[in-house]
């Protein structure tokens, strides 16, 4: 058969490759600084630009799209090319795709940094660049599917299968994910509300991982991995067994990140049963990584890109084991909401992908180039520095968590919480936070090392932009011969049904799940006193989604006894029929602020104390590692969007009275009024329109509807007790003091004179008297409207004495401190 | 689509749907498994080492520094 010759189109490989690089070090750059914010919240720099809340998904964005991204798309160029004996479809469509996704991460970066987000977790781009990806990923799919097509091969390769379903699979989530209805150019609602669209979400979210950050790298594990060994890769049946089960069971298993929460238990239950049958495929893959190094392993020894690959494998067996066993409901109440969820990630991030991606780079660079690395010894230090690194990084987590998790249902044997201070549960884990600084920092020299060695093997060779080869035409083989050919044979010369026989495998966990969701109303039971929010509640709201809130603070409380007795009431799915989209966040680095708004409970605090916090937390509490918002009391609400925003929840069914979208103005003006002159009764001064009055309203109306009255709180909280003695015993004093210093310095200040417009306790002015029985009483029963939570059920009546008599014989008869 | 909602608004017993899948993937999934391990050897040996056949499967090399 003649020969053709054509030309492998390198340059846009080359082009990739840079990207990744100069992106991969912004990405970790970036995860750096919100590591030190995480553990020196100065980091913050005080400004709106620069908060944890916007710099985080800037981080998980730049990594998973920019730097994984762009990997991938170099990564499969080069191989199908290779594998498939032809050029890229078209130079045109490579061009787009290439200066397409560039332009996507620069939008990213602004927007972030701007404040403008979804804040749905990895697709919190708004709706115009939702479009654009859509965009961008079809020229990249059309780029791939032409280039199949028109290919000199016969059959394809299990690696191409892989990219095909990575393709497919993010079409399908990308798309469905990103229903939004536009209210303006930067902003949008989810056209899902709560548990569905914590579904839907998660539906995407997990299958993130799995499309994004799995199956494409599986392909270039198949291709990679035997070129760097110079072995095939060890069984081709497997690959057939654990890439069908793989595409097919990962689209069932998006609800365990929503276990225990206002979700239905069938759905909690599918999720967990998948998770698990998922080890056998992701295993499946691992050993067959694994066992292509059989009679290889002594190149392991000096080859930095086998080392790298064989971590990368042995980082996904470790994931892809810790995933399912992070789904049984058991293990989930450790791991979710706290670090144990971060550490897991970064296993798989630092090890599987990134390992994967350093190791390809060390082994195509030199191959692109036509020259030798520049230095092995350079690549293996990067090895052990990267490997280092994600140990340095992941154990302190993992401990963290436990340690979290411990104190967060730690009880006395009064049967108190033992740690009913959130922060005190922070605080205890902060040194771990300094210690995953280590890690970051050790994994970015790695970075900065592998960038040098590369730089250097590149200048010392040179890249053939369009490389000639040749290979025998393609000839169709014609219909199936049963008796030469199996099905699946059959079908890797068949690519549209092989494509659709994907999309089916793909599509039927994800309609399972979301389909009864959205439309089985039993599903989502409604209750009668949750209301819409209000103009002003819901400006409030939006800010909350746009700052990244959820980042930190969760809004869902689980059933646990340890839960509810420290957050209020458990969460119930009705509450959240409203909120497009929903904001249960998935990790407590602060409280979860579900029932902030319930007056009377151990969340609640007034408008003053907001006020405060936001402006500056460190002086409520000096070891408060929040960022400080103070922006808020000077930026103002967008007015004339308010209509809008009512009228586009009203498309979304909130039901919304016809025509209030008029009167929205005013009402969002007579509700702020409000608010300011609660403020104003503190001495404190602000316009109605400024965003902390919204904020103070959102925060005040979660948990506020199924919160009974501040009349019943009251008159349920009627105090028994006739008298008390002070307690004069150091022993007493002693434990006080640490109460105090854990809980009512956040109001009252470390010297009691407190913080602010709350009260000081050394002078001799007392709200409610200064007897023994009137201190007791306040702390007993609070003063809810001056912003005071009642500590009956927090602390013991024990607890509630010594400190009463702390704050009298210590506090208030401390001549210095008057 | 008023129509398709009406009707899944009507499904009764939701929760045992999942069960179903997974008896469902079960079966193709042996299936599967017992006709993939029926290849023949020969045929995946050389699919295997089709990757290999080109010039950059030679052995690793570095300039040592």
């Amino acid at each position: 058969m003649e020969n053709q010759k054509f030309y492998y189109d390198n340059k846009i490989v080359k082009l990739f490759i840079k990207a990744t690089i100069i992106w991969g070090i912004t990405a970790v750059t970036v995860g750096l600084l919100i590591a030190f914010q995480l553990a020196y919240p100065a980091y913050n720099f005080g400004l709106e630009f620069t908060t944890f809340g916007r710099m985080r998904p800037l981080h998980t964005n730049a990594v998973i799209f920019a730097f994984v991204g762009n990997a991938i798309f170099a990564g499969v160029y080069y191989s199908m090319q290779k594998l498939l004996k032809a050029r890229m479809f078209s130079d045109v469509l490579s061009k787009i795709h290439f200066w397409g996704w560039q332009l996507i991460i620069l939008l990213a970066a602004i927007t972030f940094t701007l404040g403008i987000s979804t804040s749905k977790e990895y697709a919190e781009l708004e709706w115009p660049i939702d479009i654009l990806i859509t965009i961008v990923w079809v020229v990249f799919g059309w780029n791939m599917i032409g280039t199949i097509v028109k290919r000199r091969v016969q059959h394809i390769y299990a690696a191409i299968w892989w990219y095909l379903a990575s393709f497919l699979g993010v079409a399908i989530l990308h798309v469905v994910n990103s229903f939004e209805l536009p209210v303006s150019l930067f902003k949008s609602y989810s056209i899902y509300a709560g548990a569905q669209d914590a579904v839907v979400q998660w539906w995407y979210g997990h299958n993130a991982v799995a499309f994004f950050l799995t199956t494409p790298f599986l392909g270039l594990m198949y291709y990679y991995l035997p070129k760097a060994a110079n072995r095939p890769i060890y069984s081709y049946k497997l690959s057939i067994i654990h890439f069908w089960s793989l595409i097919f069971l990962y689209m069932w298993a998006g609800p365990h990140h929503l276990l225990y929460q206002a979700l239905p238990d069938w759905a909690q239950a599918l999720g967990v049963t998948f998770s698990i049958m998922l080890i056998a495929p992701s295993w499946g893959g691992m050993i067959n990584g694994l066992l292509t190094l059989r009679g290889a392993w002594d190149k392991v020894r000096d080859s930095a890109v086998l080392k790298f690959f064989v971590v990368a494998v042995t980082a996904y067996g470790m994931s892809t084991f810790e995933g399912p066993m992070m789904s049984l409901k058991n293990v989930n109440q450790i791991t979710h909401f706290t670090d144990w969820t971060i550490a897991h990630v970064h296993i798989a991030g630092m090890g599987w992908n990134a390992g994967l991606i350093f190791g390809m780079l060390y082994w195509m660079i030199p191959r692109l180039y036509k020259t030798k690395l520049y230095s092995e010894k350079l690549a293996n230090t990067h090895f052990w520095i990267a490997t280092l690194a994600i140990l340095v990084y992941a154990i302190p987590l993992y401990w963290a968590a436990v340690t979290q998790w411990l104190m967060w249902r730690e009880y006395t044997p009064e049967g108190f919480l033992a740690y009913p201070n959130f922060l005190e549960t922070l605080t205890h884990i902060l040194p771990m936070y300094t210690v995953r600084i280590v890690g970051g920092t050790l994994f970015l020299i790695g970075f900065l090392i592998m960038m040098y060695n590369l730089y250097k093997t590149m200048k010392s060779g040179s890249v053939e932009d369009n490389e000639a080869a040749e290979a025998p035409a393609f000839v169709s083989e014609g219909p199936r011969n049963p008796l030469k050919e199996t099905v699946h044979r059959w079908m890797e010369r068949k690519i549209v049904k092989f494509s659709i026989w994907v999309f089916i495998a793909l599509v039927i966990g994800g309609a399972v799940e979301i389909i009864p969701m959205i439309f089985i109303k039993s599903n989502v039971p409604t209750i009668a006193a949750v209301t819409p929010y209000t103009p002003l509640e819901l400006e409030g709201r939006d800010i909350y989604v746009s700052e990244g809130c959820h980042t930190c603070h969760s809004q869902v409380v689980r059933p646990f006894r340890w839960e509810t007795d420290r957050y209020g009431e458990y969460s119930k799915i009705g509450e959240f029929v409203y909120d497009h989209p929903y904001q249960w966040g998935s990790r407590r680095t602060g409280p979860d602020l579900a029932r902030a708004g319930y007056v009377g409970g151990p969340m609640y605090k007034n408008a003053a104390w907001h006020y405060n916090h936001f402006m500056n937390p460190q002086k409520m509490n000096e070891q408060s590692i929040m960022p400080n918002y103070a922006w808020f009391a000077k930026k103002e609400l967008n007015l004339n969007l308010v209509p809008k925003k009512i009228r586009a929840m009203q498309t979304l069914r909130v039901p919304y009275a016809e025509g209030f979208d008029e009167i929205a103005v005013d009402d969002l003006l007579k509700q702020a009024k409000g608010i300011v002159a609660d403020l104003k009764s503190s001495n404190i001064e602000i316009e109605p329109t400024k965003q902390m009055v919204a904020m103070i309203a959102y925060l005040h109306k979660l948990g506020g509807d199924i919160a009974p009255s501040v009349v019943e709180v009251g008159e349920s909280s009627t105090e028994t007790i006739e008298d008390i003695k002070l307690l004069t015993g150091e022993e007493d004093l002693n434990a006080a003091r640490e109460i105090f210093t854990q809980t009512c310095v956040v109001c009252h200040g470390a010297d009691g004179k407190g913080i602010a417009t709350f009260p000081d306790l050394t002078d001799d002015e007392w709200i409610s008297g200064d007897s023994p029985l009137n201190v007791y009483q306040s702390i007993s029963n609070g003063k809810i409207t001056k912003g005071m939570v009642p500590y009956k059920d927090t602390y013991s009546e024990k607890q509630i004495i010594q400190l009463t008599s702390y704050i009298l014989l210590k506090l208030n008869s401390d001549e210095d401190s008057k | 689509m008023k129509i398709v909602s009406n009707m899944l608004e009507n499904i009764e017993g939701i929760q045992i749907y999942y069960i179903i899948g997974l008896l469902i993937f079960f079966t193709l999934f042996v299936v599967m498994f017992v006709r993939t391990m029926k290849k023949p050897n020969n045929e995946m040996t050389e699919i295997k080492n089709s990757i290999l056949i080109d010039t950059d499967s030679d052995e690793l090399s570095t300039s040592e520094i």
